[in-house]
Protein backbone atom coordinates (compact mmCIF):
# COMPACT_ATOMS: atom_id res chain seq x y z
CA UNK A 1 0.00 0.00 0.00
CA UNK A 2 0.93 3.34 -0.79
CA UNK A 3 0.74 6.79 0.98
CA UNK A 4 0.83 10.01 -0.24
CA UNK A 5 -0.66 13.55 1.52
CA UNK A 6 -1.37 16.74 -0.11
CA UNK A 7 -2.13 19.93 1.69
CA UNK A 8 -5.16 22.06 0.32
CA UNK A 9 -7.42 25.66 1.30
CA UNK A 10 -8.85 24.16 4.07
CA UNK A 11 -7.71 20.40 4.95
CA UNK A 12 -5.02 18.09 4.19
CA UNK A 13 -5.86 15.65 1.51
CA UNK A 14 -4.32 11.64 2.15
CA UNK A 15 -4.89 8.83 -0.45
CA UNK A 16 -4.00 5.21 0.29
CA UNK A 17 -3.72 3.14 -2.34
CA UNK A 18 -3.60 -0.65 -2.61
CA UNK A 19 -4.98 -2.71 0.24
CA UNK A 20 -6.04 -1.80 3.59
CA UNK A 21 -5.31 -4.82 5.56
CA UNK A 22 -3.15 -6.04 8.77
CA UNK A 23 0.04 -4.99 6.81
CA UNK A 24 -0.74 -1.73 5.94
CA UNK A 25 -2.99 -0.33 8.84
CA UNK A 26 -0.23 0.20 11.42
CA UNK A 27 1.39 2.11 8.66
CA UNK A 28 -1.69 4.26 7.34
CA UNK A 29 -1.98 5.60 11.28
CA UNK A 30 1.68 6.16 11.30
CA UNK A 31 0.97 7.91 8.07
CA UNK A 32 -1.89 10.16 9.14
CA UNK A 33 -0.43 11.07 12.77
CA UNK A 34 2.24 12.80 11.34
CA UNK A 35 0.55 14.82 8.90
CA UNK A 36 -1.83 15.55 11.68
CA UNK A 37 1.48 16.40 14.00
CA UNK A 38 2.53 18.06 11.14
CA UNK A 39 0.04 21.17 12.04
CA UNK A 40 -3.59 19.37 9.63
CA UNK A 41 -6.41 18.40 12.04
CA UNK A 42 -8.91 18.40 9.01
CA UNK A 43 -7.97 15.32 7.11
CA UNK A 44 -10.02 13.78 3.51
CA UNK A 45 -8.26 9.90 3.68
CA UNK A 46 -9.45 9.83 -0.27
CA UNK A 47 -10.15 5.84 -0.77
CA UNK A 48 -10.76 5.93 -4.60
CA UNK A 49 -7.99 3.36 -4.91
CA UNK A 50 -8.29 1.11 -1.84
CA UNK A 51 -10.26 -1.71 -3.32
CA UNK A 52 -9.95 -3.82 -0.30
CA UNK A 53 -9.87 -3.39 3.21
CA UNK A 54 -10.50 -5.99 6.42
CA UNK A 55 -11.14 -5.04 10.07
CA UNK A 56 -7.45 -3.70 10.79
CA UNK A 57 -7.96 -1.53 8.24
CA UNK A 58 -11.07 -0.54 9.40
CA UNK A 59 -9.71 0.03 12.87
CA UNK A 60 -6.80 1.93 11.43
CA UNK A 61 -9.09 4.54 10.33
CA UNK A 62 -10.93 4.86 13.33
CA UNK A 63 -7.63 4.87 15.51
CA UNK A 64 -7.02 8.37 12.74
CA UNK A 65 -10.28 9.82 13.20
CA UNK A 66 -9.84 10.22 16.85
CA UNK A 67 -6.33 11.45 16.59
CA UNK A 68 -7.94 14.15 14.22
CA UNK A 69 -11.02 14.66 17.09
CA UNK A 70 -8.37 14.23 19.72
CA UNK A 71 -6.46 17.60 17.68
CA UNK A 72 -9.99 19.72 17.52
CA UNK A 73 -10.02 18.80 13.87
CA UNK A 74 -12.08 16.26 12.30
CA UNK A 75 -11.61 12.90 9.53
CA UNK A 76 -13.36 12.27 6.55
CA UNK A 77 -13.73 9.63 3.95
CA UNK A 78 -13.75 10.36 0.58
CA UNK A 79 -14.47 7.76 -2.91
CA UNK A 80 -15.28 4.92 -1.41
CA UNK A 81 -15.18 1.58 -3.02
CA UNK A 82 -18.04 -0.94 -3.05
CA UNK A 83 -16.02 -3.58 -0.42
CA UNK A 84 -15.20 -0.84 1.63
CA UNK A 85 -18.64 0.46 1.61
CA UNK A 86 -20.18 -3.08 2.71
CA UNK A 87 -17.32 -3.32 5.67
CA UNK A 88 -18.64 0.38 6.75
CA UNK A 89 -22.26 -0.60 6.54
CA UNK A 90 -21.96 -4.28 7.69
CA UNK A 91 -20.06 -3.16 10.80
CA UNK A 92 -22.57 0.16 11.25
CA UNK A 93 -19.28 2.47 11.48
CA UNK A 94 -20.43 4.67 8.27
CA UNK A 95 -22.72 6.71 11.07
CA UNK A 96 -19.29 7.39 12.20
CA UNK A 97 -16.89 7.84 9.70
CA UNK A 98 -18.74 9.85 7.58
CA UNK A 99 -18.63 9.67 3.37
CA UNK A 100 -18.21 11.50 0.61
CA UNK A 101 -18.17 11.43 -3.05
CA UNK A 102 -15.25 13.06 -3.93
CA UNK A 103 -12.08 14.94 -1.58
CA UNK A 104 -13.32 18.44 -2.66
CA UNK A 105 -16.90 18.11 -0.79
CA UNK A 106 -15.80 15.98 2.41
CA UNK A 107 -14.90 20.01 4.65
CA UNK A 108 -16.88 21.94 1.55
CA UNK A 109 -19.90 22.66 4.16
CA UNK A 110 -18.20 23.74 6.81
CA UNK B 1 -0.04 -7.15 18.91
CA UNK B 2 2.39 -9.75 17.62
CA UNK B 3 4.27 -10.13 14.36
CA UNK B 4 1.80 -11.14 11.63
CA UNK B 5 3.46 -14.33 10.53
CA UNK B 6 0.45 -15.65 8.34
CA UNK B 7 0.66 -12.46 5.81
CA UNK B 8 2.38 -14.06 2.80
CA UNK B 9 3.99 -12.03 0.59
CA UNK B 10 4.64 -13.20 -3.45
CA UNK B 11 6.85 -11.04 -6.16
CA UNK B 12 5.57 -11.19 -9.52
CA UNK B 13 8.40 -11.03 -12.45
CA UNK B 14 6.98 -10.51 -15.50
CA UNK B 15 7.70 -8.36 -18.74
CA UNK B 16 3.94 -8.62 -20.45
CA UNK B 17 2.32 -5.80 -18.43
CA UNK B 18 -0.95 -7.66 -19.10
CA UNK B 19 -0.37 -11.07 -17.90
CA UNK B 20 2.09 -9.11 -14.79
CA UNK B 21 -1.55 -7.63 -14.40
CA UNK B 22 -3.11 -10.47 -13.76
CA UNK B 23 -0.99 -12.36 -12.27
CA UNK B 24 -1.04 -9.38 -9.16
CA UNK B 25 -4.76 -9.68 -9.41
CA UNK B 26 -4.67 -13.75 -8.81
CA UNK B 27 -2.43 -13.23 -5.86
CA UNK B 28 -4.18 -11.01 -4.52
CA UNK B 29 -7.19 -12.41 -4.56
CA UNK B 30 -5.63 -15.30 -2.78
CA UNK B 31 -4.94 -13.25 -0.07
CA UNK B 32 -0.37 -12.20 -1.26
CA UNK B 33 1.03 -9.29 -0.35
CA UNK B 34 2.18 -8.75 -3.91
CA UNK B 35 4.77 -6.60 -5.32
CA UNK B 36 6.01 -6.91 -8.84
CA UNK B 37 9.01 -6.42 -11.25
CA UNK B 38 9.00 -5.70 -15.24
CA UNK B 39 12.69 -7.34 -15.61
CA UNK B 40 15.10 -10.48 -14.17
CA UNK B 41 17.56 -7.63 -12.02
CA UNK B 42 14.79 -5.36 -10.87
CA UNK B 43 12.54 -8.99 -9.88
CA UNK B 44 15.92 -10.21 -7.73
CA UNK B 45 16.07 -6.66 -5.77
CA UNK B 46 12.73 -7.08 -5.19
CA UNK B 47 12.99 -10.83 -3.90
CA UNK B 48 16.18 -9.93 -1.97
CA UNK B 49 14.11 -6.57 -0.62
CA UNK B 50 10.59 -7.90 0.19
CA UNK B 51 11.75 -12.13 1.15
CA UNK B 52 8.78 -13.30 -0.18
CA UNK B 53 7.03 -16.70 0.19
CA UNK B 54 5.96 -17.36 -3.41
CA UNK B 55 7.61 -15.78 -6.61
CA UNK B 56 6.70 -16.00 -10.06
CA UNK B 57 8.98 -15.96 -12.93
CA UNK B 58 8.71 -15.47 -16.72
CA UNK B 59 11.19 -17.68 -18.93
CA UNK B 60 11.57 -14.71 -21.24
CA UNK B 61 12.38 -11.60 -19.55
CA UNK B 62 13.83 -8.63 -21.53
CA UNK B 63 17.51 -8.60 -19.19
CA UNK B 64 18.05 -11.82 -18.40
CA UNK B 65 16.92 -15.36 -18.86
CA UNK B 66 14.38 -16.85 -16.85
CA UNK B 67 16.58 -19.67 -15.86
CA UNK B 68 19.14 -17.09 -14.91
CA UNK B 69 17.23 -15.24 -12.51
CA UNK B 70 16.21 -18.21 -11.05
CA UNK B 71 19.71 -19.50 -10.32
CA UNK B 72 20.55 -16.24 -8.59
CA UNK B 73 17.51 -16.20 -6.62
CA UNK B 74 18.25 -19.58 -5.16
CA UNK B 75 21.73 -17.88 -4.16
CA UNK B 76 19.52 -15.96 -1.01
CA UNK B 77 15.87 -17.00 -1.26
CA UNK B 78 14.10 -20.40 -0.44
CA UNK B 79 10.81 -19.00 -1.48
CA UNK B 80 8.16 -21.05 -3.87
CA UNK B 81 9.23 -20.77 -7.35
CA UNK B 82 6.76 -20.75 -10.20
CA UNK B 83 8.22 -20.62 -13.55
CA UNK B 84 6.06 -19.30 -16.19
CA UNK B 85 6.61 -20.09 -20.23
CA UNK B 86 4.63 -18.98 -23.36
CA UNK B 87 6.17 -21.83 -25.22
CA UNK B 88 4.06 -25.74 -24.05
CA UNK B 89 7.26 -27.57 -26.19
CA UNK B 90 9.64 -25.92 -23.43
CA UNK B 91 7.73 -27.25 -20.14
CA UNK B 92 8.45 -30.88 -20.91
CA UNK B 93 12.25 -29.81 -21.25
CA UNK B 94 12.27 -28.07 -17.94
CA UNK B 95 10.59 -29.96 -15.58
CA UNK B 96 13.49 -32.53 -16.59
CA UNK B 97 15.62 -30.40 -15.34
CA UNK B 98 17.02 -29.30 -11.88
CA UNK B 99 16.82 -25.45 -12.04
CA UNK B 100 15.27 -24.82 -8.96
CA UNK B 101 11.81 -23.52 -9.43
CA UNK B 102 9.13 -25.40 -8.09
CA UNK B 103 6.44 -25.50 -10.49
CA UNK B 104 6.29 -24.71 -14.05
CA UNK B 105 3.05 -23.40 -16.02
CA UNK B 106 2.51 -22.89 -19.64
CA UNK B 107 1.04 -19.47 -20.83
CA UNK B 108 -2.05 -19.02 -21.20
CA UNK B 109 -3.46 -20.60 -17.85
CA UNK B 110 -5.87 -19.99 -16.10
CA UNK B 111 -6.47 -18.08 -12.82
CA UNK B 112 -7.75 -21.19 -11.48
CA UNK B 113 -5.39 -23.32 -11.76
CA UNK B 114 -2.56 -21.28 -10.71
CA UNK B 115 -4.97 -21.09 -8.42
CA UNK B 116 -4.76 -24.61 -7.38
CA UNK B 117 -0.86 -25.25 -8.28
CA UNK B 118 -0.02 -22.29 -5.47
CA UNK B 119 -2.70 -23.75 -3.54
CA UNK B 120 -0.80 -27.58 -3.41
CA UNK B 121 2.77 -25.91 -2.92
CA UNK B 122 2.06 -24.87 0.31
CA UNK B 123 -0.30 -27.23 1.20
CA UNK B 124 3.28 -29.69 0.53
CA UNK B 125 5.04 -27.65 2.99
CA UNK B 126 4.64 -24.86 5.39
CA UNK B 127 5.94 -21.31 3.46
CA UNK B 128 10.00 -21.26 4.08
CA UNK B 129 9.47 -17.58 5.13
CA UNK B 130 7.31 -18.45 8.29
CA UNK B 131 9.76 -19.06 10.75
CA UNK B 132 9.43 -21.69 13.10
CA UNK B 133 9.29 -18.85 16.43
CA UNK B 134 6.36 -17.36 15.03
CA UNK B 135 4.78 -21.00 14.02
CA UNK B 136 5.13 -21.95 17.74
CA UNK B 137 3.39 -19.00 18.73
CA UNK B 138 1.03 -19.16 15.97
CA UNK B 139 0.57 -22.88 17.74
CA UNK B 140 -0.06 -21.50 21.07
CA UNK B 141 -2.78 -18.68 19.37
CA UNK B 142 -4.34 -21.97 17.57
CA UNK B 143 -4.81 -23.60 20.83
CA UNK B 144 -6.43 -20.84 22.84
CA UNK B 145 -8.86 -19.77 19.93
CA UNK B 146 -9.66 -24.17 20.03
CA UNK B 147 -10.34 -23.78 23.83
CA UNK B 148 -12.86 -21.00 23.41
CA UNK B 149 -15.52 -23.39 21.71
CA UNK B 150 -18.13 -24.98 23.43
CA UNK B 151 -18.04 -28.58 24.58
CA UNK B 152 -21.25 -29.36 25.24
CA UNK B 153 -23.77 -30.04 22.49
CA UNK B 154 -27.33 -28.49 22.36
CA UNK B 155 -29.95 -30.35 23.13
CA UNK B 156 -33.39 -28.72 23.42
CA UNK B 157 -37.14 -30.66 21.87
CA UNK B 158 -37.99 -28.82 18.82
CA UNK B 159 -34.57 -27.64 17.90
CA UNK B 160 -31.46 -28.58 16.06
CA UNK B 161 -28.60 -26.73 17.05
CA UNK B 162 -24.98 -27.09 15.24
CA UNK B 163 -22.10 -25.18 15.01
CA UNK B 164 -18.47 -25.52 13.25
CA UNK B 165 -15.07 -23.54 13.25
CA UNK B 166 -12.56 -24.29 10.25
CA UNK B 167 -9.51 -22.58 11.52
CA UNK B 168 -7.23 -20.87 8.97
CA UNK B 169 -3.47 -20.89 8.42
CA UNK B 170 -3.12 -17.66 10.25
CA UNK B 171 -5.81 -17.70 13.45
CA UNK B 172 -8.14 -15.17 13.07
CA UNK B 173 -10.19 -13.52 16.70
CA UNK B 174 -13.57 -15.72 15.52
CA UNK B 175 -15.75 -18.16 18.00
CA UNK B 176 -18.97 -18.92 19.01
CA UNK B 177 -20.45 -20.28 22.36
CA UNK B 178 -23.69 -21.59 23.62
CA UNK B 179 -24.76 -22.96 26.64
CA UNK B 180 -28.34 -24.19 27.82
CA UNK B 181 -30.72 -22.27 30.20
CA UNK B 182 -34.16 -23.24 31.98
CA UNK B 183 -35.45 -21.15 28.73
CA UNK B 184 -34.04 -22.38 25.82
CA UNK B 185 -30.50 -21.31 24.75
CA UNK B 186 -27.57 -18.42 25.27
CA UNK B 187 -25.38 -18.05 22.36
CA UNK B 188 -22.74 -15.43 21.66
CA UNK B 189 -21.02 -15.33 17.96
CA UNK B 190 -17.94 -12.82 18.04
CA UNK B 191 -14.76 -11.86 15.89
CA UNK B 192 -12.12 -9.83 17.13
CA UNK B 193 -10.23 -7.61 15.19
CA UNK B 194 -6.96 -8.70 13.62
CA UNK B 195 -5.19 -12.36 13.87
CA UNK B 196 -2.53 -14.30 15.90
CA UNK B 197 -2.62 -14.41 19.83
CA UNK B 198 -3.95 -10.49 20.35
CA UNK B 199 -6.71 -11.77 18.60
CA UNK B 200 -7.46 -15.18 20.29
CA UNK B 201 -6.87 -13.43 23.63
CA UNK B 202 -9.34 -10.58 23.31
CA UNK B 203 -11.44 -13.28 22.15
CA UNK B 204 -11.28 -15.35 25.30
CA UNK B 205 -11.33 -12.01 27.01
CA UNK B 206 -15.15 -11.36 25.23
CA UNK B 207 -16.10 -15.09 26.20
CA UNK B 208 -15.70 -14.80 29.77
CA UNK B 209 -17.41 -11.46 29.67
CA UNK B 210 -20.27 -13.07 28.09
CA UNK B 211 -20.38 -16.00 30.08
CA UNK B 212 -21.10 -13.78 33.17
CA UNK B 213 -23.69 -11.89 31.56
CA UNK B 214 -25.78 -14.85 31.94
CA UNK B 215 -26.77 -14.16 35.00
CA UNK B 216 -28.87 -11.06 34.17
CA UNK B 217 -32.08 -11.59 33.54
CA UNK B 218 -32.68 -8.28 31.08
CA UNK B 219 -31.10 -8.74 27.78
CA UNK B 220 -30.27 -4.98 27.40
CA UNK B 221 -28.65 -4.52 31.05
CA UNK B 222 -26.69 -7.29 30.13
CA UNK B 223 -25.31 -6.57 27.25
CA UNK B 224 -24.25 -2.74 28.25
CA UNK B 225 -22.49 -4.42 31.01
CA UNK B 226 -21.02 -6.31 28.85
CA UNK B 227 -19.96 -4.25 26.77
CA UNK B 228 -18.67 -1.60 29.09
CA UNK B 229 -16.20 -4.57 30.35
CA UNK B 230 -14.71 -5.12 27.34
CA UNK B 231 -14.30 -1.63 25.62
CA UNK B 232 -12.38 -1.11 28.63
CA UNK B 233 -10.04 -4.31 27.82
CA UNK B 234 -10.36 -2.89 24.30
CA UNK B 235 -8.80 0.29 25.01
CA UNK B 236 -5.85 -0.19 25.52
CA UNK B 237 -4.99 -2.63 22.67
CA UNK B 238 -6.79 0.05 19.66
CA UNK B 239 -9.01 -2.81 18.52
CA UNK B 240 -12.71 -4.18 18.49
CA UNK B 241 -14.55 -7.22 18.37
CA UNK B 242 -18.03 -7.89 16.46
CA UNK B 243 -20.13 -9.77 18.70
CA UNK B 244 -23.46 -11.08 18.18
CA UNK B 245 -25.64 -12.31 21.27
CA UNK B 246 -28.81 -13.81 21.57
CA UNK B 247 -30.78 -15.51 23.89
CA UNK B 248 -33.91 -18.04 22.36
CA UNK B 249 -37.02 -18.77 24.36
CA UNK B 250 -37.40 -22.29 23.18
CA UNK B 251 -41.43 -22.57 23.70
CA UNK B 252 -42.32 -19.93 22.04
CA UNK B 253 -39.30 -19.04 19.45
CA UNK B 254 -38.78 -16.11 19.92
CA UNK B 255 -35.42 -14.86 19.53
CA UNK B 256 -33.96 -11.74 21.53
CA UNK B 257 -30.46 -10.31 20.30
CA UNK B 258 -28.13 -7.75 19.90
CA UNK B 259 -25.74 -7.20 17.06
CA UNK B 260 -22.85 -4.97 17.59
CA UNK B 261 -21.15 -4.55 14.14
CA UNK B 262 -21.28 -7.79 13.09
CA UNK B 263 -24.38 -7.85 10.57
CA UNK B 264 -24.26 -11.40 9.41
CA UNK B 265 -27.05 -13.34 11.09
CA UNK B 266 -30.15 -14.37 8.85
CA UNK B 267 -33.32 -15.18 9.32
CA UNK B 268 -33.63 -17.93 6.89
CA UNK B 269 -37.41 -19.33 6.31
CA UNK B 270 -38.30 -22.67 4.81
CA UNK B 271 -40.17 -20.97 1.79
CA UNK B 272 -37.84 -18.93 0.62
CA UNK B 273 -36.72 -15.35 2.17
CA UNK B 274 -33.83 -14.66 4.17
CA UNK B 275 -33.82 -11.71 6.40
CA UNK B 276 -30.39 -10.40 7.21
CA UNK B 277 -30.24 -8.46 10.89
CA UNK B 278 -28.50 -5.37 10.57
CA UNK B 279 -26.21 -4.54 13.06
CA UNK B 280 -27.82 -2.12 15.64
CA UNK B 281 -24.26 -0.37 16.73
CA UNK B 282 -20.82 -0.07 15.62
CA UNK B 283 -18.54 -3.04 17.27
CA UNK B 284 -17.62 -2.79 20.92
CA UNK B 285 -14.89 -1.12 21.82
CA UNK B 286 -14.56 1.14 18.18
CA UNK B 287 -16.49 3.84 19.24
CA UNK B 288 -16.92 5.57 22.43
CA UNK B 289 -20.89 6.25 23.53
CA UNK B 290 -21.83 3.63 20.99
CA UNK B 291 -25.31 1.90 22.20
CA UNK B 292 -26.69 -1.56 20.95
CA UNK B 293 -30.48 -1.62 20.99
CA UNK B 294 -31.64 -5.10 21.28
CA UNK B 295 -34.41 -6.49 18.74
CA UNK B 296 -36.23 -10.02 18.35
CA UNK B 297 -37.32 -12.30 15.75
CA UNK B 298 -39.87 -15.23 16.06
CA UNK B 299 -38.37 -18.44 14.76
CA UNK B 300 -41.38 -20.35 13.24
CA UNK B 301 -41.34 -24.46 12.98
CA UNK B 302 -39.00 -24.77 10.14
CA UNK B 303 -37.28 -21.79 10.20
CA UNK B 304 -33.58 -20.95 10.93
CA UNK B 305 -31.31 -18.32 12.62
CA UNK B 306 -27.59 -18.66 10.86
CA UNK B 307 -24.73 -16.90 11.77
CA UNK B 308 -21.98 -16.46 9.86
CA UNK B 309 -18.52 -15.12 9.78
CA UNK B 310 -16.60 -12.57 7.45
CA UNK B 311 -14.84 -15.45 6.02
CA UNK B 312 -17.95 -16.82 4.22
CA UNK B 313 -18.53 -12.97 3.05
CA UNK B 314 -15.01 -12.64 1.39
CA UNK B 315 -15.71 -14.69 -1.02
CA UNK B 316 -18.74 -12.86 -2.52
CA UNK B 317 -18.57 -9.66 -4.39
CA UNK B 318 -21.91 -7.92 -2.54
CA UNK B 319 -23.73 -8.98 0.91
CA UNK B 320 -26.88 -9.61 -1.17
CA UNK B 321 -25.03 -12.46 -3.14
CA UNK B 322 -23.68 -13.75 0.22
CA UNK B 323 -27.42 -14.01 1.59
CA UNK B 324 -28.82 -15.91 -1.31
CA UNK B 325 -25.84 -18.30 -1.05
CA UNK B 326 -26.15 -19.06 2.98
CA UNK B 327 -30.05 -18.87 2.38
CA UNK B 328 -29.73 -21.94 -0.32
CA UNK B 329 -27.33 -24.02 1.84
CA UNK B 330 -29.59 -23.52 4.97
CA UNK B 331 -32.62 -24.60 3.20
CA UNK B 332 -30.62 -27.54 1.35
CA UNK B 333 -29.33 -29.12 4.60
CA UNK B 334 -31.67 -32.07 5.96
CA UNK B 335 -30.37 -31.13 9.56
CA UNK B 336 -28.54 -28.16 11.25
CA UNK B 337 -25.31 -29.68 10.50
CA UNK B 338 -25.28 -30.03 7.25
CA UNK B 339 -26.62 -26.93 6.63
CA UNK B 340 -23.49 -26.00 8.53
CA UNK B 341 -21.04 -28.07 6.45
CA UNK B 342 -22.90 -26.44 3.30
CA UNK B 343 -22.15 -22.88 4.49
CA UNK B 344 -18.66 -23.61 5.40
CA UNK B 345 -18.14 -25.08 1.92
CA UNK B 346 -18.99 -22.20 0.54
CA UNK B 347 -15.83 -20.47 1.40
CA UNK B 348 -13.46 -23.48 0.13
CA UNK B 349 -10.68 -24.32 2.57
CA UNK B 350 -7.96 -23.59 0.23
CA UNK B 351 -8.84 -20.00 -0.82
CA UNK B 352 -9.99 -18.95 2.87
CA UNK B 353 -7.63 -16.54 3.99
CA UNK B 354 -9.61 -15.91 7.32
CA UNK B 355 -11.11 -18.19 9.89
CA UNK B 356 -14.59 -19.71 8.87
CA UNK B 357 -17.01 -19.97 11.37
CA UNK B 358 -21.23 -20.72 11.71
CA UNK B 359 -23.87 -21.55 13.90
CA UNK B 360 -27.16 -22.59 12.53
CA UNK B 361 -30.13 -22.68 15.37
CA UNK B 362 -33.45 -24.40 13.49
CA UNK B 363 -36.77 -24.50 14.87
CA UNK B 364 -37.83 -28.15 13.68
CA UNK B 365 -40.77 -28.50 11.67
CA UNK B 366 -44.30 -29.67 13.44
CA UNK B 367 -44.53 -33.07 12.30
CA UNK B 368 -41.07 -34.00 12.87
CA UNK B 369 -40.76 -31.75 16.45
CA UNK B 370 -41.45 -34.55 19.16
Amino acid sequence: MEFSYEVRDSYAEVKADGRLNMVSAPKLREFVTDVIAGGSNRIVVNLENTAFMDSSGLGALIGCLKAARQAGGDLRIAAVQPQVKMVLQLTSMDKVLTAYGTAEEAFSND
Amino acid sequence: MVSPPEIRRAVVIEDDPDIRGLLVRVLAKQGFDVTEAAAGLPGVEEVRRRQPDLVTLDLNLPDLDGLEVCKLLREFSDAFIVMLTARADELDKLTGLDNGADEYLSKPFSPRELQSRINALFRRRPSPAADSAARSELQRATEVQQSLLPQEDIRIDGYDVAGLFRPSRSVGGDFYDWYQTDDGLHLTFADAMGKGMGAALIAATVRAVMRSTGLRHDLDTAFSTASQAIAADLDSSNSFVTLFHARLDAASGKVSYVDAGHGLALHVKPGGEAHRLPAGGPPVGAWAGSSWPSASLELEPGDSLVVVSDGVLDVFDTVEDFSAAVRRATQGGSSAQAASSAILALAPAETAEDDVTVVVVRRLPKDTAA
